[in-house]
């Protein structure tokens, strides 16, 4: 699966997720936790959105649509079954792979931008009939998700949360690994960067777009039932919404585009930056949560035009510059 | 069907406003290129400026129309100069995410500025109904029907007819050709974006007394703008016209069979399978929705 040639330059990564799994032995505060727990699971979102978005080249902006259908999972077989969430989240990520081979079936048709609004309309769809199907659902009111003790029922403190949520990262993390360094990524990468090539040097490039889409489909659905454990409460307007879409792709492109690393990164730039200006302004004025949405904006726009290869690009870039003026 | 001319008539007011939605969308996407994910967000602060005005001033949207139009075609001019410009020849992703970045700017800034509760304009003629054989409408839908319409035939007319229309078209149909010719193509698209934006501030404007106003409004017109621009080919303008009939009489038929409630999923799934049936529109030919670069 992944040769010792896959690891090799991964000392960044190793360290960012040691750093991880010790922390909880030296800090207990609740709120630091939170936001450890939190970086760990929107950079592992962004990791299964990159699976798609960059490394396949299929930008979506309605992979919430897949987050939902976890969400939702393990909160309807939670509440109206009363079965663990280990099994909504095993149903999420099946239903989402089903509804990931209708998306792939979409990107095969579609393409840059009308693949991207087919994917908005999609998760729209969704929100819709999550918000209005009251029988099934509860409508608009959304889910709250009973706290259960136990592993078996996700009822674990938020030290067991981290390691949860450190477990979903590294799976994830190594699914790009493995993205980067076998026959199956080098096949991806040449359907993004040209698939007509791609396509005459033999590659079946329709059923590798629809296996990436539903590969990250899957593990936004397990990383959705897992939010939805962890928060308690799912509410159809949050976890269909474009924002989080839009969250899924910026933790991505900041942090560096079809990286192993950079969903990472940038998720712990933007859920850093998030929790504290919220922490800053939420006293202030009710609208200003919206302050750190503006910088979020005005940083989106910045970094693609002047750095499209993300936080891991200018490091790249700078350790170049390093070893070529170390040999000079 | 006692309902039908209901039906009829609501179709067509509901589709004059689409229209003019879509008319600024379609001619940024097909002259320019880009995917604007920003659009709806004019149209959002069109409605902010209607209430705002009406609120402090009295104004009816109708007055500020007038205010409108060249305030909005200078926030137009900015917007191009400060974000849009930089990605002209750039990727479709980086162009996607930069209108993405420019959206949620915006909504926020709306949203900090004003808050997220729901605004109301209700000026007088938004209670007046009139009636035609049984079908019953109210002034202020006629009104912004009736002036959607005349911005939209200006603004194709303008197309149609005038130089810089052709330059404009031009420009569209091949830009290296057009730069050959010394077309300034970057003026064209500064006058492009800020058309555009003012075409949707103006139906912002339109819209306000009709529906409530809040910061993230914009995001089901853009939605169902696109339905409407893809239905109706790229950068066709009358294509839109068309389009937005198809989908306002596809909304009010579903509205009236199913409830209100399931209407927008029925535009959503109409898109979806526009896209993938015919993604050169119902009248374009195939292979027209490839953009070219």
């Amino acid at each position: 699966m992944i040769g010792a040639g896959a690891l090799r330059g991964r000392a960044p990564a190793a360290l960012l997720f040691g750093a991880f799994a010790l922390a909880p032995v030296v800090v207990r505060d609740a709120f630091f936790l939170d936001s450890l727990v939190l970086i760990l699971m929107w950079g592992a979102l962004s990791g299964a959105w990159n699976i798609a978005g960059g490394y396949a080249g299929q930008v979506s902006l309605g992979h919430a649509a897949f987050f939902g259908i976890g969400a939702y999972s393990a909160a309807l077989l939670g509440t109206r079954w009363a079965l663990s969430p280990w099994l909504g989240l095993a149903a999420g990520a099946v239903v989402s792979v089903l509804a990931g081979c209708v998306l792939g079936y979409l990107s095969n048709r579609l393409k840059g931008p009308y693949f991207a609004l087919a994917t908005i309309a999609f998760a729209q769809v969704l929100l819709i009939v999550a918000s209005r199907w009251r029988g099934f659902t509860q409508g608009s009111e959304g889910i709250p998700v009973p706290f259960r003790p136990g592993l078996w029922t996700l009822g674990v403190d938020r030290r067991g949360w981290l390691y949860l949520a450190l477990g979903l990262a590294l799976t994830v993390y190594l699914v790009e690994v493995y993205l980067e360094s076998s026959r199956i990524g080098y096949q991806l990468a040449g359907v993004r960067e040209d698939e007509d090539a791609a396509e005459a040097l033999g590659i079946a490039t329709r059923r590798l777009r629809v296996w990436s889409i539903s590969a990250s489909a899957a593990l936004t659905a397990v990383g959705g039932a897992l939010w939805a454990q962890y928060v308690g409460f799912v509410d159809p307007f949050y976890v269909f919404s474009i924002d989080l879409s839009i969250r899924f792709a910026l933790n991505a492109i900041i942090g560096g585009l079809a990286t192993a690393l950079g969903p990472f990164l940038g998720s712990l730039l933007i859920t850093t930056l998030e929790t504290s200006l919220r922490a800053t302004f939420a006293g202030v004025r009710a609208g200003f949560t919206g302050v750190y949405l503006i910088v979020y904006g005005c940083l989106l726009i910045v970094v693609v035009r002047f750095a499209p290869d993300g936080l891991s690009g200018l490091a790249a870039r700078r350790g170049r510059r390093d070893s070529s003026r170390a040999r000079a | 069907m006692q309902a039908l001319p209901q039906l009829v008539v609501s179709s067509l007011l509901l589709g004059g406003i689409y229209a003019l939605i879509a008319v600024g969308l379609t001619l940024i996407f097909g002259v320019m290129r880009v995917v604007n994910f920003a659009h709806g967000e004019f149209l959002m602060l069109g409605m902010y400026l209607a209430f705002w005005a009406f609120t402090l001033w009295g104004l009816d949207p109708y007055v500020t129309l007038v205010v409108e139009v060249p305030l909005f075609f200078a926030a137009g001019l900015l917007t191009y100069a400060l974000v849009v410009r930089g990605v002209i020849g750039a990727s479709h992703n980086v162009q996607i995410f930069t209108t993405v970045g420019l959206s949620i700017v915006l909504q926020n800034l709306a949203l900090v500025a004003w808050t997220g509760d729901f605004r109301f304009v209700r000026p007088w003629e938004a209670s007046v109904v009139l009636h035609a054989g049984t079908a019953a409408f109210n002034v202020s839908q006629l009104i912004a029907c009736a002036v959607a319409g005349v911005l939209t035939a200006g603004l194709v007319a303008f197309m149609k007819w005038t130089h810089t229309g052709r330059v404009m078209r031009a420009t569209a149909q091949d830009r290296d050709a057009a730069t050959l010719m010394g077309i300034d193509t970057d003026r064209v698209y500064r006058l492009t974006w800020a058309m555009g934006t003012a075409a949707v501030g103006a139906a912002g404007v339109l819209v306000a007394p009709l529906y409530s106003v809040y910061p993230t409004a914009g995001l089901q017109f853009v939605l169902l703008a696109y339905v409407v621009v893809v239905l109706g080919g790229l950068g066709d303008m009358l294509g839109a016209l068309a389009g937005s009939l198809v989908v306002a009489a596809v909304e009010v038929a579903g509205s009236y069979l199913f409830g209100t409630a399931w209407k927008e999923v029925l535009y959503f799934v109409l898109f979806i399978a526009v896209l993938v049936l015919r993604p050169a529109g119902l009248f374009g030919q195939r292979g027209a929705e490839m953009l070219g670069a």
